[in-house]
């Protein structure tokens, strides 16, 4: 599972970098790459060869490598980058893209095309002379002959040894310190695979100091030892001599990969050094010395390369770290925390701003005086921007919710012993702050029930001949004013029978009673219903889908469930966007304003008043149901031939008909809720104020819909609006 | 054969202790209490390393290694000075006297030898 997770971030890590590899080839093309192209080619191909290494994927190991010397030769001047190597690095790269892809599909046993690469290969190597094939070459899998382990003007670098360079001072012998006995304690700490005698310094004859120590050694040494292991070998002699030592290319690696991975990177490039092993703190100590004794000192990071006591690749990495951690340190910088308290109260008082405006506007109106009515109008334009602005301060993605659950789906997945890949989108999905933490419990739920109860066991889905892994997916868009977050995933889908026959026993429902599908997958999130054969900690306790409504209920929002027998199910949950103010559409009806949350209103229709049976209306030949908001509210009927009005009104899927007496147009609605008292009403979301100080409700379209699908209009509340008096009278 | 080594120091508690680590290392050991006592025992016996104190009695650590420099026999003998912290002054002088090899006081006995042997082939 880990491996399988880790394998999973080397594919995608590895595409990135072909990404990168690909754009800076291509700006070197155009002409736009500078310097740094080169080296974030290099990188990238060394890097990935890295991470397969660790893999032991050796088909993409063996190939990068090549591709990598090319680079290293290029990067160091040996090679001019022209037209025919850039297509080269293109297609290489392309290669290099298909064996990962091959990771990905879990044969990368295989070649996928011995043809192209041994082509690829053939071209590369073209460009590396056999002596620098021979020095870079990576298998050892035949011993290298004798001969070509001789050393070259001592700058050759064994690709798996340290190499050692040592120039002692030639009093060193009169000091007591005998070159040979370092060499020999060096031997504790590992192999020295060749060791080379500089003899050249040795003078004529008539100059030599039997006394003197002329000699230096190029060593290659094998070795695990640290870099500052290796060091502390030459403490008694680094001071006056000259010591270099240079990682093996698998260290270089190690401590790119180490800086690159530092949680808290130091400010300092010599401190993100030592601490990714690639320098030693006498080293820098040293070095930082000399740095200071220079008139005109250049900078650390040139000083280290030129004395060739860290590898350039090694310095740059550090170097991009630095400059990372710095710019991550401004990025903190552009945000401030804020008490959620302050932001509450600032929406208040924009949710005040809001209607006291309206006040204005109303006055403005009624006083028609054009130059006020311009001013007000300015002024309300400059409040809806408000409005928006406070809203969006406390906007989150939603991702903050969906982030744990990679973990919670990695760990049941074992727990059940089911293969679930957990797959999310649209994390960048804002919705308000209040709602994020109200979410991730009814959330939890959904996705173990789906895990548990929807997901086949691995063996039964590979006799059903579906891919062995399930996958549940996590998605958030906005809707139409809406959040909507879904949870789906691709097991067995609802058991409709099932349902049907635990409803049944349960006694939500009678046999005869006839439901349609959505009716049977809905009665999941009734009280005490659960169809799970036996409850596991998972979930089927019998609570739980009925709480997650309730839960979503009090959120203003909906849960729907969409199911497909053998492919699936998808919960939906859909949520109003903000739970403070909304853009409101007013309507009369009887005297009274009530106000539509906007961003539900499809269009108006002037109707002309007649008994329309069935309470369903032709609207260019579709049917659409509607109410009559005199009759649901108790209003006394319209009197015939008058006119009115159709609010055609959407809720996800569904709409409906609002039959009103006038249109007023567009308010911007503070949400106040109700009162106790009324929390219970059907049809009623809330209540607002209007700019005259009048209150007015807001009416629950998801509820008016339903109540029109279901096709029973209850004569709700044809005693109830006295009892409301009554009730708001005490 | 055993590799011998000189120590020098004043206290008789220290050269105990590093003498018997040294000994449990397989290491002969031969004592000095101060840079003349020293001075007399480099009588042409042969000595792999020299493990000197600074301060002491009769002859100082330092001239005691300028004083072994000019010995023929003894011109190319490794010496490890023993030094505290604070001596840096004296470290100075013991650099201009050819000495490279210091080992702090107080010191663990593994850090002691640990510094022999790269000194002295094992």
């Amino acid at each position: 599972m880990n491996l399988d997770a880790a394998r999973a971030a080397l594919v995608e890590e590895a595409r990135e970098l072909l990404v990168a590899m690909e754009d800076a080839l291509l700006q070197i093309e155009a002409g736009t790459g500078g310097p740094d192209g080169i080296n974030a080619i290099f990188r990238a191909a060394h890097t990935i060869k890295g991470s397969a290494g660790l893999f032991a994927f050796d088909n993409v190991v063996s190939f990068t490598h090549i591709v990598e010397s090319v680079l290293d030769r290029v990067r160091n001047g040996k090679l001019e980058i022209d037209e025919a190597m850039l297509s080269l690095l293109l297609k290489s790269g392309d290669y290099i893209a298909t064996l990962v892809d091959a990771i990905e599909r879990n044969t990368e046993q295989e070649e996928p095309n011995p043809a192209l690469r041994s082509k690829l290969e053939a071209e590369l190597k073209s460009y590396l002379d056999t002596s620098s094939v021979a020095q870079t070459a990576l298998e050892a899998a035949e011993p290298e002959p004798a001969a070509q382990l001789e050393i070259d003007e001592g700058e050759r670098v064994s690709s798996d040894n340290w190499h050692l360079s040592l120039r002692f001072n030639e009093d060193v012998l009169r000091q007591g310190l005998d070159p040979l006995s370092f060499i020999r304690y060096l031997c504790t700490l590992g192999r020295i695979v060749h060791l080379h005698t500089i003899s050249e310094p040795i003078p004529a004859a008539e100059h030599y100091d039997a006394e003197s120590s002329y000699l230096g050694y190029e060593i290659d040494f094998e070795s695990d030892a640290s870099r500052s292991q290796i060091e502390g070998v030459f403490e008694f002699v680094r001071e006056e001599s000259q010591i270099r030592i240079l990682p093996p290319h698998s260290k270089i690696d190690e401590y790119i990969q180490l800086i690159e991975s530092l949680a808290e990177p130091a400010g300092r490039l010599g401190e993100i050094l030592i601490h990714g092993g690639a320098l030693s703190e006498s080293e820098l100590e040293r070095v930082l010395n000399q740095q200071q004794e220079q008139d005109r000192p250049p900078p650390l990071g040139t000083m280290l390369v030129e004395q060739q006591m860290v590898p350039p690749n090694v310095v740059s990495a550090a170097l991009s770290k630095q400059k990372q951690s710095e710019e991550k340190r401004s990025h903190e910088q552009k945000f401030i925390k804020v008490e959620v308290g302050k932001l509450d109260q600032l929406i208040d008082l924009v949710g005040e701003l809001v209607i006291a405006g309206a006040g204005a506007n109303l006055v403005a109106k009624q006083k028609s005086v054009n130059a006020f009515e311009e001013a007000a109008q300015s002024v309300s334009v400059l409040v809806e921007q408000i409005r928006d602005a406070a809203l969006t301060l406390r906007m989150v993605p939603i991702g903050e919710v969906f982030q744990r659950f990679p973990r919670v789906v990695r760990e049941v997945s074992r727990d059940l012993g089911k293969e679930i890949e957990l797959v999310i989108t649209g994390a960048e999905t804002e919705l308000d702050k209040s709602m994020v933490e109200k979410l991730s419990d009814p959330l939890m739920h959904i996705v173990r029930n789906a895990m548990d109860h929807g997901l086949e066991s691995t063996e039964d889905r590979i006799l059903l001949g579906k891919p062995s892994c399930g996958i549940m997916r996590l998605n958030a868009f906005h809707d139409s004013g809406s959040i909507v977050i879904e949870v789906s995933d691709d097991g067995r889908g609802l058991n409709r029978e099932r349902i049907l026959a635990k409803a049944i026993e349960r006694g939500l429902i009678s046999a005869e009673q006839h439901l349609s599908d959505n009716e049977i997958y809905r009665l999941i999130f009734e009280p005490g219903f659960s169809t799970a054969e036996k409850v596991t900690n998972l979930s089927g306790r019998g609570v739980g889908m009925d709480v997650v409504k309730k839960n979503i209920e009090a959120l203003r929002g909906e849960v729907e469930v969409d199911s497909t027998p053998e492919h699936g199910a998808t919960i939906r949950i859909r949520l109003p966007l903000t739970l403070a103010i909304i853009d409101g559409f007013q309507v009369m009806v009887h005297g009274s304003v009530y106000v539509i949350p906007l961003e539900m209103v499809i269009e108006c229709v002037d109707l002309v008043h007649q008994d329309y049976r069935h309470n369903i209306i032709k609207l260019r030949g579709e049917p659409l149901p509607f109410i009559r908001l005199r009759s649901l509210f108790g209003h006394p009927p319209s009197a015939a031939q008058q006119r009115e009005s159709l609010v055609v009104v959407q809720y996800g899927s569904q709409r409906a008909g609002l039959v009103v007496d006038q249109l007023l147009g567009e308010f911007q609605a503070v949400i106040k809720p109700l009162g106790l008292l009324f929390q219970q009403m059907k049809g009623i979301g809330g209540s607002t104020i209007l700019g005259n100080g009048q209150v007015s409700l807001i009416l629950d379209i998801p509820h008016l819909i339903h109540m029109t699908s279901q096709r029973e209009m209850p004569p709700m509340l044809a005693t109830s609006r006295s009892e409301l008096s009554e009730k708001i009278n005490h | 054969m055993a590799k011998t080594i000189l120590i020098v120091d004043d206290s008789f508690s220290m050269r105990q202790t590093v003498s018997i680590a040294l000994k449990g290392a397989g290491y002969e050991v031969v004592e000095a209490s101060d840079g003349k006592d020293a001075l007399s025992k480099l009588d042409g016996r042969k000595y792999n390393l020299i493990i000197s104190d600074v301060n002491m009695p009769n002859m100082d650590g330092i001239s005691f290694v300028k004083a072994a420099k000019l010995l023929p026999n003894y011109k190319f003998t490794p010496i490890i000075m023993l030094t505290t912290e604070g001596d840096d002054s004296k470290k100075q002088e013991g650099k201009a006297a050819g000495v490279r090899a210091w080992v702090l006081k107080p010191f663990q006995p593994p850090a002691l030898l640990d510094a022999i042997s790269k000194l002295i082939m094992a």
